[in-house]
């Protein structure tokens, strides 16, 4: 596996930051976090920390040095730190219990794997263009997609916050799902809280980090997110990685390597010459005999015929 | 020496018992053709013809062999034979049946069962690329039957191709010729001519062929399948192997077909033959079974879904 990639959580204009981010990497998988705990309810950082934590030790215990089913592994994180959210809501006696939304990927293999609750974003960019990205569970989602408001009103909608999914409700959390997504050398995964998807559209982010450097590039789009969010700007959290490895590439070059030499040889020593067993005589008696091995072959194994 | 197309038996033409009706198919190594046995049924026989080593002139019944040439022509005869005794041996549905075997002309004979139906390369061809998973899955996995019983013989077809695979009226598979199986455990037989088609071949069968295994038929199973897709057969192993160009199905069609069986035909077409499934059983399993991606069950209030959340005071 051969990749970069940068993590970083500002606190914005908040008084604290209850974003969370996390990556861990195995020798052949690694898995990126970014959770966003919610204002209005208590410890919205708590259940953030929860949530990145569980999913960080589990991807520890699992991935040796791949995960078995990393979409199992998704499911089962992001349903522990829902248990462990509410489990430690008991403990404290808690009158509400913190909640977050919580993005996660998994790339081994060269194919990216990747489930979400709330609106933590994940955007997957080729060449400067947004090629797949999570869909909000947000009501104002739901609204622009059956045609109730455009997606310019949305920006501006007063229930643009309000998600229906996400860790620690008393409501089972609605876990999406992404499909199996081979990648190519050069895409780059952003997984991203609203903080700065709010303030900048991911097509905007996409064209900002193309070719770029990840290390220097995901700073400056911070920074100019953080200027447009004004002193009351949300927190803002990004974990970004640049896959250097080709799902075709990889595939053959493994191979090649391995087998290649070897087999150019004995190719060529097969051209040259002629077997010298090719001689061998085949008398008429040996004829007969063969012809009546096959006959009494199929003979024996023939249906019986009606 | 020039070389010429042998000359097919003529129509009508009385071989044995039966009656030639008519050639289906000439190849450099036989010649096919559909007859008529005693009791009106209709088989297709196989004729022992190397186009190099034996030649039948026009008007001719018996093909010329030359002295220098019979010992090459009596030890390709020893693989016709192998042929025989492999499908004798079998009775399965999806695999073809030998229904008699015997010496005339100076050469060998092998009379097989004959159905109306086309070949999976004409279908394809015809189909070109709109072939259905469903239609996919379902040569397949009644063609993996027949592979597993012939492989349970300690058999590999070796040839797997989709002119090789037949198509009866009902779209059931069988497997046809045969005529570069081999019995695996008699590994250390000399070869006449490696047989193999170029993009169903797996790469151990260009080398010295002592990887080959059940493995290597079913690399030639997942170039099948590939071809369905693409309505031609995919880079050639060898090719594959200096450089990969071959895009992986799961890029190439990605959405078109599911997941699953694109993820399929990649693991078939692993160039690394200890990384594809290792027996038919293992295809086929991954065949059959449906995965569903892990999927709570969502919440059946639609109203209760709503937490609300309100992060930023307005």
């Amino acid at each position: 596996m051969r990749f970069t990639i940068y993590q970083e959580s500002r606190q914005g204009g908040r008084s604290n930051n209850e974003d969370r981010t996390t990556y861990c990497y195995s020798r052949d998988a690694l898995l990126m976090v970014v959770a966003d705990g919610m204002g209005g309810h208590h410890y919205g950082e708590i259940a953030a920390q929860i949530a990145v934590q569980t999913l960080a030790d589990s991807f520890q215990r699992e991935a040796r040095p791949v995960l078995n089913d990393p979409f199992r592994f998704l499911q089962k994180g992001m349903t522990n730190a829902h248990h462990a959210i509410l489990d430690y809501t008991a403990r404290h006696r808690l009158k509400d219990t913190p909640r977050t939304t919580c993005v996660a990927c998994v790339i081994q293999d060269n194919v990216a794997y990747w489930a979400h609750a709330g609106d933590s974003r994940l955007f997957l960019m080729r060449d400067g263009r947004i090629v797949a990205q999570t869909k909000d569970h947000s009501r104002i989602r739901l609204l622009v997609e059956e045609g109730m408001i455009t997606e310019a009103q949305a920006v501006f909608h007063p229930d643009r916050n309000k998600i229906y999914s996400c860790l620690g409700s008393p409501t089972p959390p609605e876990i999406e799902f992404s499909r199996k997504t081979p990648l190519d050398h050069g895409d780059i995964i952003l997984l991203c809280s609203d903080g700065l998807w709010g303030e900048m559209s991911g097509d905007m982010i996409a064209v900002a980090l193309k070719g770029a450097n990840l290390l220097q590039a995901v700073p400056m789009v911070l920074n100019q997110a953080e200027l447009k969010g004004g002193a009351h700007g949300d927190n803002l959290s990004v974990v970004a990685v640049r896959w250097e490895d080709t799902y075709v590439e990889e595939a053959s070059s493994a191979i090649s390597t391995q087998t290649m030499s070897q087999d150019e040889v004995t190719t060529r020593l097969e051209e040259f010459g002629r077997n010298p067993a090719y001689k061998s005589e085949l008398s008429d008696d040996e004829i007969e005999d063969a012809i009546e091995e096959i006959r009494s072959a199929i003979e024996k194994y023939s249906p019986p015929k009606k | 020496m020039a070389q010429q197309a042998n000359q097919a038996l003529p129509n009508g033409h009385l071989l044995e018992e039966y009656i030639i009706d008519r050639q289906l198919s000439l190849g450099g190594f036989s010649i096919v053709y559909l007859a008529t046995d005693p009791e009106g049924r209709q088989v297709a026989i196989k004729e022992y013809l190397p186009n190099s080593l034996a030649l039948r002139s026009k008007g001719e019944i018996k093909p010329v062999i030359t002295s220098e040439h019979l010992g090459a022509f009596r030890y390709g005869m020893k693989c016709f034979f192998e042929e025989g005794r492999a499908l004798a041996r079998l009775s399965h549905p999806n695999v073809i049946r030998v229904l008699n075997f015997f010496r005339a002309n100076d050469t060998v004979y092998m009379v097989m069962e004959y159905e109306h139906g086309r070949t999976l390369q004409e279908f394809i061809q015809k189909h070109q690329g709109h072939i259905s998973e469903r239609f996919i899955r379902g040569v397949f996995t009644r063609l993996l039957n027949g592979l597993r019983e012939v492989h349970s013989n300690k058999l590999l077809h070796l040839d797997l191709k989709p002119s090789n695979i037949y198509l009866r009226g009902d779209n059931t598979p069988v497997l046809i010729d045969f005529g570069a199986a081999r019995q695996t455990l008699l590994t250390d037989q000399p070869i006449l001519k490696p047989m193999y088609t170029p993009g169903f071949a797996s790469p151990e069968h260009y080398g010295n062929r002592k990887d080959l295994g059940p493995w290597s038929d079913i690399y030639s199973v997942g170039a099948s399948m590939y071809a369905c897709l693409a309505g031609v057969a995919p880079l050639a192993a060898d090719t594959r192997m200096k450089k990969d160009t071959l895009p992986p199905a799961m890029m190439r069609w990605d959405g078109q077909y599911s997941d699953r069986l694109l993820e399929i035909i990649d693991w078939c077409l692993n160039l690394n033959h200890l990384y594809r499934p290792q027996s038919v059983f293992a295809l086929q399993k991954a065949l059959v079974e449906t995965i569903t991606p892990p999927r709570p069950k969502a919440n059946p209030n639609w109203l209760g879904r709503f937490v609300e959340k309100l992060r930023k005071p307005i």
